[in-house]
């Protein structure tokens, strides 16, 4: 009996995280359109502009048949002002049975997902979860190693603030990866060591020791209230460059979640490096996100 | 004052201030305690109204040196009247206001004002706090003396720390020689900015932005080190970290006339609450950790703390609906903490918690009560160990959001008498609070 939202991937039992994944290979090797969901509205319901992920919810919904409507809470009297309840009660009235949903408040999704008698499914909430982002990078790393389990994955940069970090932690783990975080004290808190995931600071000393490196993005308003010195400061420590891609180890890749800063934390020969994947993991997205919605809602 | 005595017979009466831990009847003439002996026979009782209170402790009222009655300004949260009906309900006598409501308590009229509704109430007594700031911005003094004058009995930006500390030195310098205390919410904004709860593992962890230990503690150090330098009274409010009851403990160990609080929520639960991404964990200073607990715990045994406060701090449903950022901040807490207290500190003697919620109130804000000695106001708590669902939708309070809400508690108060009355009656039947006219006439009819 598969879970009825997808909020976080420590909804789901490391069973499950593999039947998506091999569903989302299945939609990889033949793409063609499909009826699973013909006929069921699905609401993108997206409080945080995202031109990306919107687009790649939006393109798996039509690939599975859905009737996609999007709703701009910024915009819709319908959301605007309206308690989380009451949007959830418009909604389900409505026939709408599956919301897609991204807000800038770590935990709106579980608020919505308490009100609302359908699926929700998590685009992304504040600095707590990405579920289907870390879905798609999992399933990167499998197809790169065939296997996810003695994997070493070091995750780099703002972890603190990082959906994106927290859901890899959960999703890598419960597949038997090992993770090292990275960064300065400011970014990577030492409370977010935890058994199978260590904290780091010294970038050049991790490199050579790990399979797969994922970046993150590092904000502008990071620099804007004092957690790092400069820009300057920061790459000089934790950038990917020409330099630190000597360190990896052959066979190692290198991912990111975009949007990236060029100059900040990865440099143009990052993205010029074979082993990256970034093309890979933008697009693995859309069948990661076909086979979650299927499994929820067909 | 009501006309019918009252003979509470054979309860256990413990009162601190007079060593009395004993079996005892006691009566109530004339608002006042009359008589506490053994056995008081009927003849001298005749006409009294008869509690049977066997096997229930009789203690001086209790009164919580820290509430938010919400009036004036916000009465669709609470009114001074539901509020005091939620304070007898939960065993309290009396409470203390805090003056962030809109307008604030920053002036006498506001004081006396406050003062009438509550007596038009008729139930428990209401000791207003005056601000430390003009509409409790932080910026201009109160007008302390008047304040006092009109019957504020502590001085308080509760919700708010003044940050600026040149002011604060000076509003402490100005009401130096008042009595009234000023009690301190230990916030630095800065630290504080944007955190919905503590910072820890378990932020880290769920990605909500915390708020440190740190940004209590060093506002808890701060205002100690201004009550040194002024050498005014001082109190800090709601402590939950370990290290600022270390400071306060420090503070009096230097000659500083420091007294501290600690909330029933503080002493029971912690950051682990906001899994799952609900908002009624929500409550300022933070729901801390495990170490927190013990070391807050071990300062109410051990006398470091030295009486304890709910904070009831009572909101709407939909003050708590929204995302977590947005909610309100603070828990529904009179008609809890009688439970909650003895959940927490399930060994701590009766004495000593009698102390902590009545005789070191009275001494902390100077107002009469704390005691049961012959003559002093008929002010009596009436407890009963016995384990209670706690109900929300049951209480007196208009607030329903309590983390102890469907939690079994293992004491509650089953009547409260002020001024030889009894408001609230839990000892036969239902639980009634009994409302009265402001001269306490009807209140005794009531129950003839």
């Amino acid at each position: 009996m598969p879970p009825r939202n997808l909020l976080d991937l420590d909804d789901l039992s490391a069973e499950e995280l593999v039947a998506l994944l091999d569903r989302a290979e299945a939609f990889h090797r033949d793409p063609s359109p499909r009826r699973a969901l013909a006929g069921i509205p699905v609401v993108n319901l997206f409080f945080e502009p995202s031109t990306r992920t919107q687009t790649s919810f939006a393109i798996a919904e039509h690939r599975l048949g859905a009737e996609v409507v999007t709703i701009d809470p910024r915009e819709s009297s319908m959301v605007k002002g309206e308690s989380i309840a009451d949007t959830a009660i418009t909604l389900s009235a409505m026939g709408v049975g599956t919301v897609v949903v991204r807000h800038g408040e770590s935990g709106f999704p579980y608020a919505l997902a308490r009100s609302f008698p359908g699926h929700v499914v998590n685009a992304g909430d504040g600095t707590h979860a990405h579920p289907t982002q870390a879905l798609l990078d999992v399933m990167t790393l499998r197809q790169e190693f065939g296997r996810i389990a003695g994997l070493r994955v070091a995750i780099v940069g703002d972890v603190a603030h990082s959906r994106v970090a927290r859901s890899n932690i959960l999703g890598l783990r419960a597949l038997g990866a090992e993770i090292v975080l990275v960064g300065p004290r400011t970014l990577l808190p030492d409370a977010m060591a935890q058994e199978g995931v260590r904290v780091e600071r010294d970038l050049d000393e991790v490199l050579p020791t790990v399979n797969a490196v994922m970046l993150l993005r590092i904000q502008r308003e990071r620099l804007d209230s004092a957690l790092v010195p400069s820009v300057a400061a920061y790459a000089a420590q934790y950038q990917l460059n020409a330099r630190r891609l000597e360190r990896l180890r052959d066979g190692a890749v290198v991912m990111h979640p975009g949007p990236y800063n060029r100059g900040v934390e990865l440099t143009d020969d990052v993205l010029a490096f074979s082993g990256c994947r970034y093309v890979n993991q933008v697009a693995n997205g859309v069948f990661a996100r076909m086979a979650v919605l299927e499994a929820l809602c067909a | 004052m009501s006309e019918r005595a009252i003979l509470l017979r054979g309860g256990r009466v413990i009162d601190p201030a007079q060593g009395l831990d004993a079996l005892r009847d006691v009566l109530i003439e004339r608002g006042c305690i009359a008589k506490i002996a053994e056995r008081i026979d009927d003849a001298e009782a005749a006409g009294a109204l008869e509690l049977d209170v066997r096997g229930a402790v009789v203690a001086p009222g209790f009164i919580d040196p820290h509430v938010h009655l919400r009036e004036p300004g916000q009465s669709h949260k609470e009114t001074i009247a539901s509020g005091c009906a939620a304070a007898v309900a939960g065993g309290f006598t009396a409470v203390a206001a805090m003056p962030n409501t809109q307008p604030a308590i920053d002036s006498p009229q506001i004081v006396r004002e406050v003062i009438e509704r509550a007596r038009a109430a008729g139930l428990a007594r209401v000791y207003p706090i005056g601000a430390i700031t003009r509409r409790r911005e932080g910026k201009e003094l109160a007008p302390y003396g008047l304040l006092a004058q009109a019957g504020a009995v502590a001085f308080s930006d509760d919700g708010s720390t003044v940050d600026d500390a040149r002011v604060l030195r000076r509003a402490a310098l100005y009401a130096r020689d008042l009595e009234a205390p000023f009690i301190s919410h230990c916030e630095e904004a800065a630290l504080r900015a944007g955190g919905v709860m503590n910072e820890g593992a378990t932020s880290a962890r769920l990605g909500i932005a915390g708020s440190p230990r740190l940004a209590e503690d060093v506002v808890v150090a701060r205002d100690l080190l201004i009550a040194g330098d002024t050498g005014k009274r001082w109190h800090i409010a709601h402590l939950s970290t370990g290290r600022g009851l270390e400071l306060v403990k420090w503070a009096r160990s230097q000659g500083i006339r420091a007294t501290c609080e600690v909330s029933p929520h503080h002493l029971v639960f912690t950051d682990r609450l906001f899994e799952g991404f609900t908002a009624r964990g929500r409550v300022c200073p933070p729901l801390r950790v495990e170490d927190d607990i013990a070391a807050l715990r071990a300062g109410v045994r051990d006398g470091s703390v030295d009486v304890l406060a709910t904070d009831h701090a009572p909101h709407t449903a939909g003050d708590k609906a929204g995302p977590l950022s947005e909610t309100a901040v603070g828990f529904t807490g009179l008609e809890i903490a009688v439970g909650a207290y003895a959940h927490a500190l399930p060994d701590l003697p009766l004495e000593r918690m009698v102390a902590l919620l009545s005789t070191n109130v009275a001494r902390l804000l100077d107002v009469p009560g704390g005691t049961l000695a012959i003559g002093s106001a008929a002010d009596v708590t009436v407890l009963r160990d016995e384990s209670w669902l706690v109900d929300p939708e049951a209480f007196q309070s208009m607030g329903r959001i309590t983390p102890f809400a469907g939690m079994r508690l293992p004491r509650r108060a089953v009547a409260t008498i002020v001024d030889g009355r009894v408001v609230y009656d839990a000892l036969g039947g239902s639980p009634r609070v009994l409302r009265g006219s402001p001269d306490g006439r009807t209140g005794a009819a009531t129950l003839g």
